[in-house]
């Protein structure tokens, strides 16, 4: 026997976990502005996730999927992208989709039970939540071969999970984007968990991002808690793409520090003294503690930023409070671009039967 | 304006949509270079190119998630399924995705997707060839489905279903691929969606069918017709969404009703039409609403296929029992 | 173990230093004691505890940071289980019990043999012509009825002119006649008194009724009131006999109170007062109503056996034939005596052929005297 072919797994960072950077820092991120405003975002969106639980606790929201340690994933994809680019995330990823301009009404909106928070106001060719497993990758696939093919500018992202890369529609849609040399940038979240299911338990491959070997594509590993190396590696992704070279696999490694979602309770499966170790890895921290050392961030922008945030995110809880429900008869609409004939008599009995203003709407 | 058989009409209106909607592409497996192992896309890619007419890998979920992908960024992706047998990989791109895409973003994205597939049996092919799965689509709210039965139908229904700005799933009976031809004339227009096909007028009962199965249904008339009898035919064509109103306004003046289908009788779509009928046109009915459908069994193999799909025989059975009801 | 976590602290503060323990592992502790103090960016905050329990773990040490949301303190116990990772699935607590639905259990026989069967088309030609699809002899396999049939019942009600709809006591006997026949398991048994010992001028009804009383005297069993629904019985005390009386208007049955305890002259009084009242049409309700048991005494029109209809609630009918001279066998020999028909039918739900058959036997061997 002899080899044919071998292949290697790269593995990158820049901020080890206490912020001290373990090489030359990429261009952007020597700029103190760029940092800043990628901590700002995480920090958002952690504030987000507390109180989209606390809503959910206080039966304001419906179930919940709570990205605690995973911001930096979120912020440091979306930031890379460009407007014309196209964002398809799993339902993990209010991080990045408000950094593409969702709002955090419509986040709130989708989880409240409203259909209307995917119809998002800004970021109109992003897709919604996708909450079948690993569906999006097949999607991300199609939209980027319709970017190649109208040759417009515009490279498709999408975010999954360490479960994700288990599914069918994961390695289909990627070889298929192999094969055609699509412009698709796929970042695996892998938290570690899987519902229940460790990372261990979830695949015998050594690294996810070996799974791109097998579809014949660009993939590796960053350390998915430093913002800095997630938004090189999406930025030299998306670079690869624009210029033709086909798609690439992005596995970034973090901790899933919360529940999977509001009506899971992790204790069940795991170790709190487990998931109280990882939060030595965490990525808000590790930035704060770098910016900190450069001089560029100090206890009083820390309270006046947690200030902003808390206001942001209660304006937004107060928005989405106040949005009156859609009536009755809104699940005829949009079923089709029009309503079949057919379909009109079933409209009215749901107007006969939807309940009157005042009337219960039901739960949220 | 040309004789052809129903797979010649579907490639001669997959051209014409190609030639005029630079948004529509092919994809599947073996549509390429080998015209589709029906021959359904042969000539499409050396005249389209590799980057509108491509060969997918093997792998359906994909066909059908990459085409929900194309479609809600602007294509007009036309996907194949090389077999119905194959095609329930799709059921959650489809069901999941494309039935609904417009419907959870309020009309912001949508997916004008076409997805086609042959189904049926009749052509003596082996193990899980011979499926007809319609029911399962018809029964999704967001998606039409959509049989034709003749070339002429096969080429104005394929245009409607892809210039339609939601997803059709377009069944291609195998057994008519090349049964008989017709004259089809490439003007590029659509007939119309949604609405059934009175194929011939008649007073004394209604006969309703889709699909393959109306070559039993119009032999069948014919038989009846030499004794006397007058039938009405109709096509269904798009079972979803329905149009219960043809059906109704026939059995209004005919009273009785034989709904025939190649699909297992339990749940299939004949009992959506019977129950509309009983909701609708309880009053109209002089004799019971009867299916005649294949048997709740597995669709059996080559030597017993045409035993298991309704026949002429049967058809007529049905007729006169509703005839001589009362 | 029920994890108490890192509460939000207020104002966006995502974490705070553990500044002093107040409790340790073992402790029992009570809700809103004091469980640590923690050092937050802006100021040391106490944080008491939401449960009471018993400590079974704590997190974290003295100066080690704890973050929002991060376990603080585990309490023995267990924490509720949502058994959902989605939604909300509501916890009921009542036992279900369902009485007699088992698989397969379907319509009763009877009930689908008592439809008619017709097409709703039918059914509304039926209506529309006026037709009582009841009295259509269905000639439609399976006891169909057809459009023609429909049809033919029209046409031939139309050549036979309007029907009499029935009012009063005639509206009243179709009821209770139909009332009758769908719940009483009728029997009847027949016999003969040999009435030759009689004088001439015997009052046949009073001796029919004292005959009857006689009959109760044997078998109480068949004067008494039977409640179907409840699947009950009452014997009754006092015989009230229903005589049932027939005139141009229809059928009656007046009431004779207390039979057992009246003399014939006083029975006879009451016998002619009711027929007067009935023919007069006067005849209070309530005397039309109560009867424990009732006499047909047909014979006085015609016919020797019947077998009568019982009226709900009562159990019992004797029918009185016409008398004749036949020819009977007397010690071996011959000869020709008057003898009186009778017909007894009762309902078989709750008298036995026993007991009616000793009923007859009484009521024959009384009719039989000869005064």
């Amino acid at each position: 026997m002899k080899t044919i072919a071998s292949f290697d797994v790269q593995y990158d960072q820049f901020l080890d976990s206490e912020g001290e950077p373990q090489q030359a820092l990429p261009e952007f991120a020597r700029d103190p502005a760029t940092l800043i405003s990628l901590y700002c975002a995480m920090v958002l969106a952690r504030g987000f996730d507390t109180k989209a639980i606390a809503l959910q606790r206080t039966g304001k929201l419906g179930t919940f999927a709570s990205a605690l340690g995973q911001e930096a994933i979120g912020v440091g994809t979306a930031t890379a992208m460009r407007a014309e680019d196209v964002l398809l995330p799993s339902y993990r990823e209010h991080a990045a989709q408000f950094c593409r301009g969702v709002s955090m009404r419509e986040s709130l909106l989708y989880w409240g039970g409203d259909e209307r928070g995917s119809d998002y106001a800004e970021a109109r060719q992003d897709f919604p939540n996708c909450v079948t497993i690993a569906a999006q990758v097949c999607h991300a696939a199609g939209v980027a071969y319709a970017k190649k093919l109208r040759h417009e500018a515009g490279v498709a992202v999408c975010i999954f999970g360490d479960g994700g890369t288990s599914k069918g529609d994961f390695y289909e849609g990627m070889n298929l984007a192999g094969v055609c040399r699509l412009p698709l940038v796929m970042v695996v979240n892998n938290n570690q968990w899987a519902i229940s299911l460790p990372r261990s338990l979830q695949s015998a491959a050594r690294t996810l991002a070996q799974k791109a070997i097998a579809a014949g594509i660009e993939g590796f590993q960053v350390d998915g808690n430093d913002v800095i190396a997630v938004r090189e590696a999406v930025g030299r992704g998306l670079d690869r793409a624009r210029a033709g070279d086909g798609p690439t696999l992005i596995e970034a490694l973090s901790y899933r520090l919360g529940d999977h979602t509001t009506a899971d309770d992790a204790t069940r499966y795991r170790d709190p003294e487990t998931v109280n170790r990882q939060w030595q890895f965490e990525p808000v921290a590790r930035l704060r503690k770098y910016l900190a050392r450069i001089g560029a961030w100090d206890k009083e922008k820390e309270e006046a930023l947690l200030r902003e945030c808390s206001e942001c995110v209660n304006q937004a809880v107060e928005a989405y409070l106040a949005t009156p429900p859609q009536s009755g008869t809104a699940m005829f609409d949009h079923l089709y671009a029009e309503l079949p004939a057919g379909l009109q008599a079933q409209r009215e009995e749901a107007f006969r039967f939807a309940p009157r203003d005042g009337e219960n709407h039901g739960g949220s | 304006m040309a004789d052809l058989n129903l797979v010649e009409a579907v490639n001669l209106a997959l051209a014409r949509a190609l030639t005029s909607d630079p948004n529509v592409v092919l994809l599947g497996e073996d549509i390429g270079a080998n015209g589709g192992v029906f021959r359904a896309t042969v000539g499409l890619q050396a005249r389209f190119g590799a980057e509108r007419v491509f060969d997918t890998p093997l792998a359906e979920t994909a066909i059908a998630g990459v085409a929900v992908g194309m479609a809600a960024a602007g294509l007009r992706p036309v996907a194949e399924i090389q077999f119905t047998g194959f095609i329930y990989p799709v059921l959650d791109q489809i069901v999941n995705h494309a039935s609904r895409l417009r419907y959870r973003t309020r009309g912001r994205l949508s997916c004008p997707m076409v997805l086609r597939s042959p189904c049926g049996a009749g052509i003596h092919a082996p193990e899980h060839h011979s499926e007809s799965p319609e029911a399962l689509f018809a029964h999704i709210p967001g998606l039409r489905m959509v049989i034709p039965s003749s070339p002429v139908r096969a080429y104005g229904l394929l245009l409607a279903a892809i210039r339609d700005p939601d997803p059709v799933i377009f069944f291609e009976p195998t057994r008519l691929y090349r049964l008989f031809k017709q004259d089809v004339a490439d003007n590029g227009e659509a007939l119309p969606l949604d609405t059934c096909f009175v194929l011939r007028e008649g007073t004394d009962i209604t006969l309703v069918s889709w699909g393959a199965m109306l070559q039993e249904t119009l032999a069948a008339a014919d038989r009846l017709a030499e004794e006397g009898v007058s039938c009405e035919v109709i096509d269904v064509a798009t079972l979803k969404p329905f149009d219960l109103s043809t059906i109704l306004d026939s059995v209004a003046r005919t009273g009785r009703c034989i709904i025939v289908h190649e699909a297992a009788k339990s749940g299939g779509f004949g009992a959506e039409i019977a129950a509309g009928l009983a909701e609708q046109g309880l009053t109209s009915l002089l004799a019971p609403v009867q299916r005649v459908a294949g048997y709740d069994v597995v669709v059996p193999l080559a030597r017993l296929e045409y035993q298991y799909m309704p026949s002429v025989e049967r058809i007529l059975s049905a007729a006169r029992q509703a005839l001589e009801f009362a | 173990m029920k994890i108490f976590k890192l509460p939000d602290l207020g104002e966006g503060l995502q974490e705070a230093e553990i500044v002093e323990w107040h409790v340790k592992q073992g402790d029992e502790i009570g809700i809103d004691q004091l469980l640590v103090s923690v050092e937050t960016a802006k100021a040391i905050v106490d944080i008491p505890s939401p449960y009471a329990g018993r400590i079974e773990r704590v997190f974290g040490k003295t100066g080690e940071t704890v973050h929002l949301g991060a376990p603080l303190v585990g309490f023995e116990g267990q924490e509720a289980d949502s058994g959902t990772v989605v939604g909300k699935v509501h916890v009921g607590h009542q036992v279900l019990e369902e009485a007699g639905a088992g698989a397969g259990a379907g319509i009763s026989a009877e009930r689908a043999a008592s439809a008619i069967r017709a097409t709703p088309a039918v059914r509304a030609l039926a209506h529309r012509l006026g037709v009582d699809l009841s009295v259509v002899t269905p000639s439609g396999p399976d006891g169909l009825v057809t459009t023609q049939d429909v049809q033919r019942v029209a046409k031939l009600f139309e050549e036979l002119g309007p029907a009499e709809p029935l009012r009063g006591v005639r509206r009243a006997m179709a009821q209770n006649m139909t009332l009758a026949q769908r719940e009483v398991a009728a029997a009847t048994i027949i016999d003969d008194a040999d009435i030759h010992a009689w004088k001439a001028g015997a009052d046949i009804t009073i001796r029919l009724v004292r005959a009857l009383v006689a009959g109760c005297g044997a078998a109480p069993e068949l004067n008494a009131w039977y409640d179907s629904q409840a699947a009950a019985r009452r014997l009754l005390k006092k015989i009230d006999v229903g005589i049932a009386i027939d005139t141009a208007e229809g059928l009656f049955v007046p009431v004779l109170r207390d039979a057992a305890n009246r003399d014939a002259a006083d029975l006879r009084r009451g016998l002619d007062r009711i027929r007067a009242d009935v023919n007069a049409r006067r005849i209070p309700l309530e005397d039309l109503r109560g009867n424990t048991i009732t006499l047909s005494n047909f014979g006085m029109i015609g016919a020797r056996y019947a077998a009568p209809i019982i009226l709900p609630p009562t159990v019992a009918i004797l029918g009185a034939g016409r008398i004749t001279e036949q020819v009977v066998a007397v010690a071996g020999v011959p000869a020709v005596h008057r003898i009186l028909p009778l017909s007894l039918t009762f309902d078989h739900r709750t008298v036995t052929g026993g007991e009616a058959a000793r009923f007859l036997n009484a009521v024959i061997g009384d009719l039989q005297l000869a005064t």
